[in-house]
């Protein structure tokens, strides 16, 4: 098996991983500015009682994606 | 754009870049980069802007949400101020006047069961002056048809998302007096 070879083998998983990585946070920012605009139509609109389930939903997603970023790594073939 | 002018133009600009990388070929000798590498963005660097975008969008929800909140618990206080012909108000009519300050535009109206009732002039869906129509005993907004009540200012119909601010009254020997000035919708 020539290095080309080996290297296209050992980067194909990982980059298929960042991909599924950078679908998820596209779809997590999505989410996330449909929050932003939610939170200040409430605002505006003063329903404060909606202010912090908007919150707590967009801390959630903004864990979910420093999880994927700092703990999903690809796991080495065994 | 005829076929000739189009390849005038890319040539111009294929002629733009070969000039600035002669221009730029010493310098590329002595740091030598790829200009087209330059110019991609990896996975790993868009996921990166991805998680910094992620976090400015919970601080602005974050922030967004506590603003409303302190501003909410911050109830301001207004000074008096007796509204000028309003004793000579007829039942079933209205004016306006300027409450709490100049640029604050308000409606006082008399209903038909002779109550004051007192309103900001701002429409709380794009803030267009709202009028009293006496045919149909509404406060109604020209702009995009909306109604709201005369005696609470509540939305009867329409885009606006809250009810119009409420100026408070009273009445002292016969003259109208604005005392303060709630938010419509105003949650404690």
């Amino acid at each position: 098996m020539s290095g080309e070879d080996k290297k296209f083998k050992s980067t194909r998983g990982i980059a298929a991983i960042f991909q599924a990585k950078l679908v998820l946070m596209v779809m997590i920012n999505l989410a996330q500015l449909w929050i932003l605009a939610a939170a200040i139509e409430a605002a505006l609109a003063r329903h404060y009682k909606e202010l912090l389930p908007l919150v707590v939903a967009s801390g959630v997603c903004w864990l979910i994606s420093l999880s994927i970023i700092f703990w999903w790594k690809p796991v080495g073939r065994r | 754009m005829s076929s000739k002018n189009l390849s005038e133009t890319i040539e111009k600009v294929l002629s733009d870049e070969r000039e600035v990388r002669a221009a730029t070929a010493p310098y590329q000798a002595e740091f030598p980069y790829e200009r087209d590498e330059e110019a991609q963005i990896t996975r790993r660097e868009f996921c990166n802007f991805l998680a910094v975008t992620s976090t400015a969008l919970f601080l602005g929800a974050a922030g967004f949400a506590g603003k409303a909140a302190y501003d909410s618990r911050n109830i301001q206080s207004f000074p008096p101020l007796k509204i000028d012909g309003a004793k000579d108000l007829q039942a079933g009519s209205a004016l306006n006047f300027r409450y709490p300050t100049e640029s604050d535009t308000a409606i006082l109206i008399r209903a038909a069961d002779g109550n004051y009732y007192a309103f900001g002039q701002k429409c709380t869906h794009l803030s267009c002056p709202v009028y009293y129509a006496k045919e149909s005993d509404r406060i109604e907004c020209p702009c995009h048809e909306a109604g709201f009540d005369v005696k609470t200012g509540n939305v009867l119909y329409g885009p606006p998302p809250r009810p119009l601010d409420q100026i408070a009254i009273e009445v002292q020997n016969g003259e109208v007096w604005a005392m303060g000035r709630i938010a419509g919708g105003h949650e404690s």
